[in-house]
Protein backbone atom coordinates (compact mmCIF):
# COMPACT_ATOMS: atom_id res chain seq x y z
CA UNK A 1 0.00 0.00 0.00
CA UNK A 2 0.86 3.57 -1.05
CA UNK A 3 1.49 6.75 1.09
CA UNK A 4 -1.10 8.13 -1.17
CA UNK A 5 -3.26 6.92 -3.88
CA UNK A 6 -4.33 8.95 -7.33
CA UNK A 7 -7.82 7.47 -8.19
CA UNK A 8 -9.98 8.52 -10.86
CA UNK A 9 -14.20 8.48 -10.94
CA UNK A 10 -15.92 7.78 -14.06
CA UNK A 11 -19.85 9.46 -14.39
CA UNK A 12 -21.28 6.15 -16.17
CA UNK A 13 -24.45 8.59 -16.47
CA UNK A 14 -22.53 10.94 -19.20
CA UNK A 15 -20.58 8.35 -21.32
CA UNK A 16 -21.26 9.43 -24.99
CA UNK A 17 -18.67 6.80 -26.53
CA UNK A 18 -17.00 8.60 -28.49
CA UNK A 19 -13.79 7.82 -27.76
CA UNK A 20 -12.06 11.02 -27.51
CA UNK A 21 -10.03 9.66 -24.49
CA UNK A 22 -8.90 6.44 -26.27
CA UNK A 23 -7.49 8.37 -29.41
CA UNK A 24 -6.13 11.09 -26.17
CA UNK A 25 -4.35 8.26 -25.06
CA UNK A 26 -3.04 6.92 -27.85
CA UNK A 27 -1.80 9.30 -29.93
CA UNK A 28 -0.28 10.25 -26.81
CA UNK A 29 1.45 6.85 -25.55
CA UNK A 30 0.84 3.94 -27.79
CA UNK A 31 1.35 5.42 -31.39
CA UNK A 32 4.75 3.06 -31.97
CA UNK A 33 6.31 0.49 -32.72
CA UNK A 34 4.46 -2.86 -31.68
CA UNK A 35 1.59 -0.88 -29.85
CA UNK A 36 -0.92 -0.58 -33.00
CA UNK A 37 -2.98 -3.32 -30.69
CA UNK A 38 -2.94 -1.69 -27.46
CA UNK A 39 -5.36 1.01 -25.93
CA UNK A 40 -4.25 1.39 -22.63
CA UNK A 41 -7.98 3.46 -22.43
CA UNK A 42 -10.40 1.48 -24.04
CA UNK A 43 -14.06 2.13 -24.24
CA UNK A 44 -16.82 -0.85 -24.64
CA UNK A 45 -20.10 -1.70 -25.00
CA UNK A 46 -21.65 -3.16 -21.79
CA UNK A 47 -23.25 -5.56 -21.93
CA UNK A 48 -20.89 -7.26 -24.10
CA UNK A 49 -17.55 -8.87 -25.16
CA UNK A 50 -15.19 -5.98 -24.18
CA UNK A 51 -11.73 -5.73 -25.03
CA UNK A 52 -10.09 -7.60 -25.13
CA UNK A 53 -12.61 -10.00 -26.00
CA UNK A 54 -14.39 -11.65 -22.70
CA UNK A 55 -11.32 -10.35 -20.36
CA UNK A 56 -14.28 -10.46 -17.06
CA UNK A 57 -13.63 -14.17 -17.90
CA UNK A 58 -10.13 -14.69 -18.64
CA UNK A 59 -8.74 -15.24 -14.44
CA UNK A 60 -6.25 -13.26 -12.64
CA UNK A 61 -6.76 -11.32 -9.46
CA UNK A 62 -6.59 -13.18 -6.10
CA UNK A 63 -8.93 -15.18 -3.28
CA UNK A 64 -8.45 -16.10 -0.58
CA UNK A 65 -5.02 -14.45 -0.54
CA UNK A 66 -3.68 -16.49 -3.55
CA UNK A 67 -3.39 -15.53 -7.25
CA UNK A 68 -5.41 -16.72 -9.83
CA UNK A 69 -4.84 -18.32 -12.70
CA UNK A 70 -5.18 -16.38 -15.70
CA UNK A 71 -5.54 -16.65 -19.64
CA UNK A 72 -3.26 -14.68 -22.12
CA UNK A 73 -5.66 -13.50 -25.00
CA UNK A 74 -4.67 -13.92 -28.33
CA UNK A 75 -4.34 -10.53 -31.29
CA UNK A 76 -7.62 -12.01 -32.14
CA UNK A 77 -8.46 -11.50 -28.70
CA UNK A 78 -7.53 -7.71 -29.15
CA UNK A 79 -8.82 -7.04 -32.30
CA UNK A 80 -6.09 -7.52 -34.94
CA UNK A 81 -4.87 -4.10 -36.12
CA UNK A 82 -5.42 -2.95 -40.34
CA UNK A 83 -3.85 -0.66 -42.80
CA UNK A 84 -5.80 0.46 -45.64
CA UNK A 85 -4.81 -0.17 -49.55
CA UNK A 86 -4.51 3.23 -50.62
CA UNK A 87 -1.95 2.31 -52.68
CA UNK A 88 -3.31 0.09 -54.87
CA UNK A 89 -6.73 1.56 -54.98
CA UNK A 90 -6.16 5.49 -55.08
CA UNK A 91 -2.41 5.77 -56.55
CA UNK A 92 -2.37 2.86 -58.52
CA UNK A 93 -6.21 3.36 -59.96
CA UNK A 94 -7.71 0.20 -59.57
CA UNK A 95 -10.78 1.71 -59.49
CA UNK A 96 -12.30 -0.26 -56.14
CA UNK A 97 -12.84 1.87 -53.13
CA UNK A 98 -10.41 1.66 -50.29
CA UNK A 99 -10.62 -1.63 -47.96
CA UNK A 100 -9.35 -2.51 -45.16
CA UNK A 101 -6.71 -5.49 -45.12
CA UNK A 102 -6.53 -7.97 -43.24
CA UNK A 103 -10.27 -8.10 -43.42
CA UNK A 104 -10.95 -6.90 -40.30
CA UNK A 105 -12.45 -9.84 -37.97
CA UNK A 106 -13.11 -8.30 -34.39
CA UNK A 107 -11.98 -5.27 -33.13
CA UNK A 108 -11.60 -2.84 -29.75
CA UNK A 109 -15.33 -2.64 -28.79
CA UNK A 110 -16.34 -4.79 -32.07
CA UNK A 111 -19.74 -5.31 -30.93
CA UNK A 112 -20.69 -1.69 -30.50
CA UNK A 113 -23.72 -0.52 -28.98
CA UNK A 114 -25.30 -3.87 -29.75
CA UNK A 115 -26.04 -4.33 -26.15
CA UNK A 116 -28.58 -6.78 -24.45
CA UNK A 117 -32.47 -7.42 -24.02
CA UNK A 118 -33.73 -6.34 -20.86
CA UNK A 119 -37.61 -7.31 -21.98
CA UNK A 120 -39.02 -6.07 -25.38
CA UNK A 121 -36.09 -3.07 -24.85
CA UNK A 122 -32.45 -2.98 -26.00
CA UNK A 123 -30.26 -1.57 -23.53
CA UNK A 124 -26.52 -0.75 -23.44
CA UNK A 125 -24.41 1.79 -22.08
CA UNK A 126 -20.56 2.15 -22.34
CA UNK A 127 -17.72 1.62 -19.66
CA UNK A 128 -14.41 3.50 -19.95
CA UNK A 129 -11.63 1.40 -19.03
CA UNK A 130 -8.21 2.31 -17.91
CA UNK A 131 -5.42 0.82 -15.01
CA UNK A 132 -7.45 0.63 -12.02
CA UNK A 133 -3.64 1.34 -10.15
CA UNK A 134 -5.18 -1.36 -7.80
CA UNK A 135 -4.22 -1.23 -3.89
CA UNK A 136 -2.98 -5.12 -4.38
CA UNK A 137 -1.85 -5.19 -7.68
CA UNK A 138 -2.03 -8.99 -9.01
CA UNK A 139 0.65 -7.94 -11.67
CA UNK A 140 3.10 -6.44 -9.62
CA UNK A 141 2.93 -9.61 -6.85
CA UNK A 142 2.76 -12.23 -10.49
CA UNK A 143 5.95 -10.72 -11.96
CA UNK A 144 9.05 -12.78 -11.42
CA UNK A 145 11.40 -9.96 -11.82
CA UNK A 146 10.30 -7.14 -9.87
CA UNK A 147 9.87 -5.43 -12.84
CA UNK A 148 6.51 -3.96 -11.70
CA UNK A 149 6.70 -1.73 -8.71
CA UNK A 150 3.54 0.75 -6.99
CA UNK A 151 4.91 4.36 -6.38
CA UNK A 152 5.14 5.11 -2.40
CA UNK A 153 3.98 8.41 -2.84
CA UNK A 154 1.29 8.18 -5.18
CA UNK A 155 0.16 4.75 -5.72
CA UNK A 156 0.81 4.96 -9.44
CA UNK A 157 1.66 1.39 -10.64
CA UNK A 158 4.01 1.27 -13.35
CA UNK A 159 6.46 -1.29 -15.28
CA UNK A 160 10.43 -0.65 -14.90
CA UNK A 161 11.00 -1.16 -19.13
CA UNK A 162 14.76 -2.32 -17.98
CA UNK A 163 13.87 -4.99 -15.40
CA UNK A 164 10.42 -6.25 -17.73
CA UNK A 165 11.99 -9.79 -19.77
CA UNK A 166 8.55 -9.69 -21.27
CA UNK A 167 7.70 -12.77 -19.72
CA UNK A 168 3.75 -11.71 -19.28
CA UNK A 169 2.95 -13.23 -15.98
CA UNK A 170 1.72 -10.12 -15.42
CA UNK A 171 -1.22 -10.12 -18.15
CA UNK A 172 -2.30 -13.59 -16.79
CA UNK A 173 -2.67 -12.30 -13.54
CA UNK A 174 -4.39 -8.71 -13.77
CA UNK A 175 -8.43 -9.79 -13.90
CA UNK A 176 -8.77 -6.59 -15.62
CA UNK A 177 -6.00 -7.49 -18.45
CA UNK A 178 -5.19 -4.07 -18.56
CA UNK A 179 -1.39 -4.77 -19.15
CA UNK A 180 -0.27 -5.64 -23.30
CA UNK A 181 2.89 -6.94 -24.66
CA UNK A 182 4.58 -4.90 -27.24
CA UNK A 183 6.29 -7.81 -29.52
CA UNK A 184 8.87 -5.05 -31.38
CA UNK A 185 10.72 -4.42 -27.93
CA UNK A 186 9.86 -7.63 -26.41
CA UNK A 187 8.25 -5.77 -23.01
CA UNK A 188 4.90 -5.34 -21.47
CA UNK A 189 3.10 -1.96 -21.56
CA UNK A 190 0.09 -0.26 -19.48
CA UNK A 191 -1.52 2.88 -18.88
CA UNK A 192 0.76 5.28 -16.94
CA UNK A 193 -2.12 7.68 -15.34
CA UNK A 194 -0.21 10.08 -17.17
CA UNK A 195 2.17 10.63 -14.25
CA UNK A 196 4.60 13.63 -16.65
CA UNK A 197 1.74 14.94 -17.28
CA UNK A 198 0.29 15.02 -13.41
CA UNK A 199 3.87 15.99 -12.23
CA UNK A 200 3.36 19.05 -14.03
CA UNK A 201 0.23 19.80 -12.53
CA UNK A 202 -2.23 18.75 -15.95
CA UNK A 203 -4.96 16.02 -15.73
CA UNK A 204 -4.61 12.71 -17.38
CA UNK A 205 -5.33 13.09 -20.93
CA UNK A 206 -8.31 10.88 -21.27
CA UNK A 207 -9.72 13.32 -18.73
CA UNK A 208 -9.18 16.65 -20.51
CA UNK A 209 -10.08 15.76 -23.77
CA UNK A 210 -13.72 14.24 -22.31
CA UNK A 211 -16.19 15.68 -24.13
CA UNK A 212 -18.56 14.27 -21.79
CA UNK A 213 -16.77 15.68 -18.66
CA UNK A 214 -17.36 12.35 -16.52
CA UNK A 215 -13.90 11.68 -14.92
CA UNK A 216 -12.92 13.23 -12.07
CA UNK A 217 -9.34 13.10 -10.64
CA UNK A 218 -7.23 13.50 -7.65
CA UNK A 219 -5.87 11.76 -4.80
CA UNK A 220 -8.53 9.46 -2.95
CA UNK A 221 -6.81 10.13 0.55
CA UNK A 222 -7.26 13.88 0.05
CA UNK A 223 -10.06 15.23 1.98
CA UNK A 224 -10.60 17.80 -0.35
CA UNK A 225 -10.51 16.20 -3.83
CA UNK A 226 -13.70 15.10 -5.64
CA UNK A 227 -12.92 11.25 -5.62
CA UNK A 228 -12.49 11.21 -2.06
CA UNK A 229 -16.07 13.12 -1.87
CA UNK A 230 -17.49 10.55 -4.47
CA UNK A 231 -16.08 7.50 -3.06
CA UNK A 232 -15.69 7.93 0.59
CA UNK A 233 -17.88 10.65 1.51
CA UNK A 234 -21.03 10.42 -0.71
CA UNK A 235 -20.51 7.01 -1.62
CA UNK A 236 -21.54 6.79 -5.46
CA UNK A 237 -18.60 5.61 -6.69
CA UNK A 238 -17.71 1.76 -7.06
CA UNK A 239 -15.04 -0.50 -8.41
CA UNK A 240 -15.41 -2.56 -11.01
CA UNK A 241 -15.30 -6.67 -10.01
CA UNK A 242 -14.64 -5.61 -6.26
CA UNK A 243 -14.51 -9.44 -6.02
CA UNK A 244 -11.12 -9.81 -7.87
CA UNK A 245 -9.65 -8.48 -4.62
CA UNK A 246 -6.99 -5.95 -6.19
CA UNK A 247 -8.70 -3.36 -4.90
CA UNK A 248 -8.78 -1.05 -7.83
CA UNK A 249 -8.93 2.75 -7.60
CA UNK A 250 -10.32 3.64 -10.75
CA UNK A 251 -14.42 3.85 -9.22
CA UNK A 252 -17.47 4.63 -11.19
CA UNK A 253 -20.75 5.82 -10.88
CA UNK A 254 -23.14 3.23 -11.70
CA UNK A 255 -25.19 3.94 -14.81
CA UNK A 256 -28.69 4.65 -12.43
CA UNK A 257 -31.52 6.40 -15.27
CA UNK A 258 -31.35 5.56 -18.42
CA UNK A 259 -34.30 7.59 -19.88
CA UNK A 260 -37.14 5.58 -21.10
CA UNK A 261 -40.15 7.03 -22.81
CA UNK A 262 -43.17 6.80 -20.46
CA UNK A 263 -41.27 5.82 -17.38
CA UNK A 264 -40.45 9.62 -16.31
CA UNK A 265 -40.22 10.25 -12.92
CA UNK A 266 -39.86 6.04 -11.91
CA UNK A 267 -36.57 4.82 -10.07
CA UNK A 268 -34.71 2.16 -11.54
CA UNK A 269 -35.04 0.17 -8.91
CA UNK A 270 -39.12 0.31 -9.24
CA UNK A 271 -39.11 0.33 -12.85
CA UNK A 272 -35.22 -1.06 -13.42
CA UNK A 273 -34.71 -0.13 -17.25
CA UNK A 274 -31.54 -1.83 -17.18
CA UNK A 275 -31.45 -5.22 -15.18
CA UNK A 276 -30.30 -4.86 -12.21
CA UNK A 277 -28.22 -8.24 -11.95
CA UNK A 278 -25.99 -7.06 -14.84
CA UNK A 279 -25.19 -4.18 -12.70
CA UNK A 280 -24.29 -6.40 -9.81
CA UNK A 281 -22.77 -8.80 -11.84
CA UNK A 282 -19.78 -5.63 -12.78
CA UNK A 283 -20.01 -3.55 -9.32
CA UNK A 284 -21.15 -6.09 -6.84
CA UNK A 285 -24.43 -6.05 -4.45
CA UNK A 286 -23.64 -2.47 -3.02
CA UNK A 287 -24.48 -0.84 -6.49
CA UNK A 288 -28.20 -0.96 -5.06
CA UNK A 289 -26.90 0.83 -1.90
CA UNK A 290 -25.96 3.26 -4.32
CA UNK A 291 -28.33 3.54 -6.59
CA UNK A 292 -30.90 3.96 -3.81
CA UNK A 293 -28.57 6.96 -2.75
CA UNK A 294 -28.10 8.38 -5.76
CA UNK A 295 -32.34 8.10 -6.34
CA UNK A 296 -33.09 9.77 -3.36
CA UNK A 297 -30.47 13.11 -4.62
CA UNK A 298 -32.47 13.09 -7.36
CA UNK A 299 -35.75 13.44 -5.59
CA UNK A 300 -33.78 16.00 -3.32
CA UNK A 301 -33.16 18.06 -6.74
CA UNK A 302 -36.46 17.62 -8.00
CA UNK A 303 -38.14 19.00 -5.13
CA UNK A 304 -35.99 22.43 -5.53
CA UNK A 305 -33.47 21.38 -2.93
CA UNK A 306 -29.94 21.34 -3.32
CA UNK A 307 -28.02 18.05 -3.85
CA UNK A 308 -23.92 18.51 -3.56
CA UNK A 309 -23.62 14.95 -4.73
CA UNK A 310 -25.62 16.13 -8.35
CA UNK A 311 -24.04 19.60 -8.36
CA UNK A 312 -20.15 17.64 -8.09
CA UNK A 313 -21.63 15.23 -10.69
CA UNK A 314 -22.36 17.94 -12.97
CA UNK A 315 -18.06 18.84 -13.07
CA UNK A 316 -18.91 22.17 -14.34
CA UNK A 317 -15.17 22.87 -14.67
CA UNK A 318 -12.09 21.45 -14.13
CA UNK A 319 -11.18 23.02 -10.81
CA UNK A 320 -14.55 21.01 -9.96
CA UNK A 321 -13.65 17.68 -11.40
CA UNK A 322 -10.19 17.66 -10.67
CA UNK A 323 -7.53 18.06 -8.04
CA UNK A 324 -3.63 17.38 -9.36
CA UNK A 325 -1.65 18.59 -6.16
CA UNK A 326 2.39 19.52 -6.90
CA UNK A 327 4.23 16.60 -5.63
CA UNK A 328 5.36 18.60 -2.60
CA UNK A 329 1.99 19.49 -1.58
CA UNK A 330 1.27 15.46 -1.82
CA UNK A 331 3.30 14.95 0.88
CA UNK A 332 1.20 17.26 3.61
CA UNK A 333 -2.13 15.80 2.91
CA UNK A 334 -2.71 13.93 6.35
CA UNK A 335 -3.57 10.86 5.88
CA UNK B 1 12.27 -45.49 -14.09
CA UNK B 2 16.18 -46.87 -14.17
CA UNK B 3 18.49 -46.41 -11.61
CA UNK B 4 19.94 -43.06 -13.52
CA UNK B 5 16.66 -42.28 -13.58
CA UNK B 6 15.72 -42.51 -10.22
CA UNK B 7 18.99 -40.75 -8.84
CA UNK B 8 18.17 -37.65 -11.06
CA UNK B 9 14.60 -37.58 -9.09
CA UNK B 10 16.42 -37.35 -6.24
CA UNK B 11 18.49 -34.57 -7.09
CA UNK B 12 15.92 -32.92 -8.80
CA UNK B 13 13.86 -32.77 -5.19
CA UNK B 14 17.07 -31.70 -3.63
CA UNK B 15 17.58 -28.91 -5.53
CA UNK B 16 13.83 -27.95 -5.52
CA UNK B 17 13.75 -28.03 -2.07
CA UNK B 18 15.16 -24.70 -0.01
CA UNK B 19 18.60 -25.81 -0.36
CA UNK B 20 19.88 -22.36 -1.56
CA UNK B 21 23.27 -24.02 -3.30
CA UNK B 22 22.62 -27.14 -4.46
CA UNK B 23 25.72 -28.25 -6.14
CA UNK B 24 27.12 -31.52 -7.50
CA UNK B 25 30.78 -32.33 -6.93
CA UNK B 26 32.70 -32.58 -9.55
CA UNK B 27 36.12 -33.55 -8.19
CA UNK B 28 38.63 -34.94 -11.17
CA UNK B 29 36.44 -35.43 -14.50
CA UNK B 30 38.24 -38.83 -14.57
CA UNK B 31 36.58 -39.61 -11.80
CA UNK B 32 32.92 -39.20 -13.39
CA UNK B 33 30.73 -41.51 -14.80
CA UNK B 34 31.24 -41.37 -18.33
CA UNK B 35 27.64 -39.78 -18.89
CA UNK B 36 28.19 -36.74 -17.17
CA UNK B 37 31.16 -36.17 -19.23
CA UNK B 38 31.71 -33.76 -22.50
CA UNK B 39 34.43 -34.88 -24.80
CA UNK B 40 35.59 -31.47 -26.87
CA UNK B 41 38.18 -32.42 -29.84
CA UNK B 42 40.44 -30.00 -31.39
CA UNK B 43 38.83 -29.25 -34.85
CA UNK B 44 41.14 -27.37 -37.52
CA UNK B 45 37.77 -25.91 -39.07
CA UNK B 46 37.30 -22.14 -39.07
CA UNK B 47 34.44 -20.65 -36.53
CA UNK B 48 32.93 -19.68 -39.95
CA UNK B 49 32.45 -23.41 -40.76
CA UNK B 50 31.38 -24.83 -37.19
CA UNK B 51 28.65 -22.01 -37.17
CA UNK B 52 26.56 -24.16 -39.30
CA UNK B 53 25.08 -26.63 -37.75
CA UNK B 54 24.78 -28.57 -41.06
CA UNK B 55 28.58 -28.82 -41.07
CA UNK B 56 30.15 -32.00 -41.90
CA UNK B 57 32.68 -31.63 -38.79
CA UNK B 58 29.31 -32.08 -36.94
CA UNK B 59 28.14 -35.03 -38.47
CA UNK B 60 31.30 -36.81 -37.45
CA UNK B 61 31.24 -35.50 -34.02
CA UNK B 62 29.93 -38.05 -31.73
CA UNK B 63 27.12 -36.92 -29.80
CA UNK B 64 26.74 -37.18 -25.68
CA UNK B 65 22.47 -37.90 -25.62
CA UNK B 66 22.14 -35.43 -22.38
CA UNK B 67 18.81 -36.00 -20.10
CA UNK B 68 16.42 -33.13 -20.21
CA UNK B 69 13.79 -32.07 -17.40
CA UNK B 70 10.61 -30.02 -17.30
CA UNK B 71 11.52 -27.56 -13.74
CA UNK B 72 8.65 -27.85 -11.27
CA UNK B 73 5.83 -25.40 -11.20
CA UNK B 74 7.42 -22.10 -10.20
CA UNK B 75 4.02 -20.34 -9.31
CA UNK B 76 1.12 -21.64 -7.95
CA UNK B 77 -1.27 -20.62 -11.13
CA UNK B 78 0.85 -22.21 -14.05
CA UNK B 79 -0.35 -23.99 -15.71
CA UNK B 80 1.29 -27.88 -15.79
CA UNK B 81 3.47 -29.05 -18.96
CA UNK B 82 4.55 -32.66 -19.79
CA UNK B 83 7.64 -33.82 -20.60
CA UNK B 84 7.92 -33.49 -24.49
CA UNK B 85 11.16 -33.00 -25.02
CA UNK B 86 13.02 -36.10 -23.04
CA UNK B 87 16.81 -35.43 -24.27
CA UNK B 88 19.00 -33.37 -26.24
CA UNK B 89 22.02 -34.07 -28.23
CA UNK B 90 25.03 -32.12 -26.98
CA UNK B 91 28.40 -31.96 -29.50
CA UNK B 92 31.48 -29.85 -28.40
CA UNK B 93 34.35 -28.85 -30.58
CA UNK B 94 37.68 -26.84 -29.89
CA UNK B 95 38.12 -24.35 -32.19
CA UNK B 96 39.65 -20.83 -33.27
CA UNK B 97 40.29 -20.09 -29.92
CA UNK B 98 36.95 -20.41 -28.77
CA UNK B 99 34.33 -23.80 -27.54
CA UNK B 100 31.54 -24.79 -30.13
CA UNK B 101 28.64 -26.30 -28.69
CA UNK B 102 26.25 -28.27 -31.24
CA UNK B 103 22.83 -28.77 -29.71
CA UNK B 104 19.80 -30.65 -31.22
CA UNK B 105 16.46 -31.94 -30.09
CA UNK B 106 13.57 -32.81 -31.55
CA UNK B 107 10.36 -30.48 -31.17
CA UNK B 108 6.98 -30.43 -33.17
CA UNK B 109 6.27 -27.31 -33.55
CA UNK B 110 9.00 -24.92 -34.37
CA UNK B 111 7.89 -21.79 -32.41
CA UNK B 112 9.39 -18.68 -34.51
CA UNK B 113 8.47 -15.92 -36.86
CA UNK B 114 11.13 -12.86 -37.75
CA UNK B 115 10.40 -9.93 -36.00
CA UNK B 116 11.25 -7.30 -38.39
CA UNK B 117 13.90 -4.77 -37.02
CA UNK B 118 13.07 -1.42 -35.52
CA UNK B 119 13.29 0.91 -38.27
CA UNK B 120 16.02 3.66 -37.36
CA UNK B 121 13.84 6.59 -38.14
CA UNK B 122 11.85 7.84 -34.98
CA UNK B 123 7.82 6.18 -35.03
CA UNK B 124 6.76 10.18 -34.75
CA UNK B 125 8.59 10.42 -37.79
CA UNK B 126 6.66 7.35 -39.71
CA UNK B 127 3.41 7.11 -40.83
CA UNK B 128 3.17 3.10 -40.74
CA UNK B 129 4.85 1.53 -37.06
CA UNK B 130 5.73 -1.94 -36.91
CA UNK B 131 2.98 -4.51 -35.78
CA UNK B 132 2.71 -6.72 -32.48
CA UNK B 133 1.32 -10.10 -34.77
CA UNK B 134 1.28 -12.37 -31.59
CA UNK B 135 1.26 -10.93 -28.07
CA UNK B 136 0.27 -14.34 -26.83
CA UNK B 137 3.10 -16.68 -28.45
CA UNK B 138 6.79 -17.30 -26.76
CA UNK B 139 9.53 -18.64 -28.54
CA UNK B 140 11.83 -22.00 -28.60
CA UNK B 141 15.11 -20.82 -27.18
CA UNK B 142 18.28 -22.64 -25.44
CA UNK B 143 21.10 -22.00 -22.97
CA UNK B 144 24.86 -23.31 -21.92
CA UNK B 145 25.42 -22.03 -18.35
CA UNK B 146 28.73 -22.71 -17.02
CA UNK B 147 30.65 -20.39 -14.01
CA UNK B 148 31.79 -17.16 -14.69
CA UNK B 149 34.53 -17.49 -12.74
CA UNK B 150 37.59 -19.55 -14.04
CA UNK B 151 36.27 -22.92 -12.66
CA UNK B 152 38.66 -25.22 -10.56
CA UNK B 153 37.13 -24.74 -7.43
CA UNK B 154 35.89 -27.68 -5.28
CA UNK B 155 32.07 -27.14 -5.87
CA UNK B 156 30.55 -26.27 -8.37
CA UNK B 157 27.71 -23.21 -8.57
CA UNK B 158 23.75 -24.16 -7.78
CA UNK B 159 21.90 -25.37 -11.20
CA UNK B 160 19.15 -22.85 -9.96
CA UNK B 161 20.85 -19.87 -11.59
CA UNK B 162 24.12 -19.85 -9.93
CA UNK B 163 24.31 -18.86 -6.25
CA UNK B 164 26.21 -16.06 -4.24
CA UNK B 165 29.26 -17.97 -4.24
CA UNK B 166 28.84 -19.05 -7.87
CA UNK B 167 28.03 -16.62 -10.20
CA UNK B 168 27.04 -18.01 -13.86
CA UNK B 169 27.56 -16.86 -17.35
CA UNK B 170 24.64 -17.90 -19.72
CA UNK B 171 24.88 -17.75 -23.22
CA UNK B 172 21.45 -17.75 -24.55
CA UNK B 173 19.56 -17.93 -27.94
CA UNK B 174 16.33 -17.47 -28.63
CA UNK B 175 14.67 -18.35 -32.05
CA UNK B 176 13.00 -14.99 -32.62
CA UNK B 177 15.73 -12.51 -30.42
CA UNK B 178 18.49 -13.81 -31.11
CA UNK B 179 21.37 -14.05 -29.13
CA UNK B 180 22.24 -12.65 -26.18
CA UNK B 181 24.58 -13.03 -22.76
CA UNK B 182 23.25 -13.24 -19.33
CA UNK B 183 24.58 -13.34 -15.76
CA UNK B 184 23.20 -14.19 -12.40
CA UNK B 185 24.12 -15.20 -9.24
CA UNK B 186 21.09 -17.07 -8.26
CA UNK B 187 17.29 -17.11 -8.99
CA UNK B 188 15.60 -13.84 -9.98
CA UNK B 189 18.78 -12.12 -10.37
CA UNK B 190 19.55 -12.79 -13.97
CA UNK B 191 20.43 -10.08 -16.22
CA UNK B 192 21.19 -9.21 -19.59
CA UNK B 193 24.91 -8.36 -20.09
CA UNK B 194 23.81 -6.12 -23.39
CA UNK B 195 26.26 -8.50 -25.40
CA UNK B 196 25.51 -10.57 -28.55
CA UNK B 197 27.61 -13.62 -29.34
CA UNK B 198 27.83 -15.96 -32.82
CA UNK B 199 24.64 -18.41 -32.55
CA UNK B 200 22.84 -19.94 -36.28
CA UNK B 201 20.43 -21.96 -35.99
CA UNK B 202 17.97 -24.33 -38.63
CA UNK B 203 14.93 -26.24 -38.11
CA UNK B 204 13.67 -28.82 -40.41
CA UNK B 205 12.14 -32.57 -40.39
CA UNK B 206 11.17 -31.72 -36.00
CA UNK B 207 14.07 -30.89 -34.94
CA UNK B 208 16.35 -27.76 -34.01
CA UNK B 209 19.96 -27.38 -34.65
CA UNK B 210 21.87 -24.41 -32.82
CA UNK B 211 25.65 -23.92 -32.48
CA UNK B 212 26.79 -21.50 -30.06
CA UNK B 213 29.97 -20.20 -29.69
CA UNK B 214 31.47 -20.08 -26.29
CA UNK B 215 34.82 -18.52 -25.18
CA UNK B 216 36.84 -20.58 -24.62
CA UNK B 217 36.49 -22.83 -21.67
CA UNK B 218 39.10 -24.93 -19.31
CA UNK B 219 38.76 -28.52 -18.96
CA UNK B 220 36.81 -29.76 -15.55
CA UNK B 221 34.06 -26.55 -16.72
CA UNK B 222 30.82 -27.74 -15.97
CA UNK B 223 28.25 -26.84 -18.33
CA UNK B 224 24.57 -27.14 -18.39
CA UNK B 225 21.85 -26.78 -20.59
CA UNK B 226 18.64 -25.67 -20.99
CA UNK B 227 15.53 -25.57 -23.72
CA UNK B 228 12.66 -23.50 -23.78
CA UNK B 229 9.29 -25.15 -25.90
CA UNK B 230 7.49 -22.18 -27.00
CA UNK B 231 4.36 -23.87 -27.43
CA UNK B 232 4.32 -24.83 -23.95
CA UNK B 233 4.67 -21.53 -22.83
CA UNK B 234 7.80 -21.68 -22.26
CA UNK B 235 10.16 -18.52 -20.37
CA UNK B 236 11.47 -17.64 -17.76
CA UNK B 237 12.48 -20.41 -15.44
CA UNK B 238 9.48 -22.78 -16.89
CA UNK B 239 11.78 -24.49 -19.25
CA UNK B 240 13.83 -28.05 -19.06
CA UNK B 241 16.86 -28.20 -17.86
CA UNK B 242 20.07 -30.78 -17.67
CA UNK B 243 21.92 -31.20 -14.67
CA UNK B 244 26.00 -30.08 -14.57
CA UNK B 245 28.55 -31.99 -17.39
CA UNK B 246 31.87 -31.70 -17.49
CA UNK B 247 34.17 -31.43 -20.17
CA UNK B 248 37.03 -33.22 -20.80
S1 LIG C 1 -5.65 -3.12 -13.17
FE1 LIG C 1 -4.33 -4.86 -13.61
S2 LIG C 1 -2.48 -3.89 -14.44
FE2 LIG C 1 -3.59 -2.28 -13.36
S3 LIG C 1 -2.69 -2.31 -11.27
FE3 LIG C 1 -4.56 -3.61 -11.25
S4 LIG C 1 -3.73 -5.68 -11.58
FE4 LIG C 1 -2.13 -4.25 -12.24
S1 LIG D 1 -14.07 10.79 -24.01
FE1 LIG D 1 -15.46 10.75 -22.25
S2 LIG D 1 -17.52 10.61 -23.19
FE2 LIG D 1 -16.07 10.07 -24.81
S3 LIG D 1 -15.91 7.81 -24.65
FE3 LIG D 1 -14.26 8.65 -23.37
S4 LIG D 1 -15.11 8.70 -21.31
FE4 LIG D 1 -16.87 8.49 -22.74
Amino acid sequence: MSRHQYAMVMDLNKCLGCQTCTIACKKLWTDRDGTDYMYWNNVETRPGLGYPRQWDRNGGGWKDGELQPGRLPTLDDYGAPWEYDYEQRLYEGSGKPVMPSPDPQSGCNWDEDVGALNGDDNFYFYLPRICNHCTYPACLAACPRQAIYKREEDGIVLIDQERCQGYRYCIAACPYKKIYFNEITGKSEKCIFCYPRLEKGEVNACAAQCPGRLRFVGILDDPESPVHKLVLVYRVALPLFPEKGTQPNVFYVPPFNPPRRGNYGKSILEDPRLPLDYLVYLFGPEVKDVIRRLEAELVRAQNGERSEVLQLLIGRDAATRYRIPAREQLVQIKT
Amino acid sequence: MNQRGQLLTVLLLLMTSAAPAFSQQPAHTAALPQHLRLRANFSPQSAEVLLDPAAPAWQSTPAQRIALHRTPPLYDTDPPASLEISFVEVRTLRAAGKLFVHLSWRDASADYVELPAVPDTPPEQRFLKEHTLGPERFFDAAAVMFPKDAPGGVVSPSLQMGDAQGPVSMYYWNAARGAMRMEAAGRGTTRRTGDSFSARAVYASGTWQVVLELPELPPATPLAFAIWNGSQLDRDGRKYFSVWHWLE
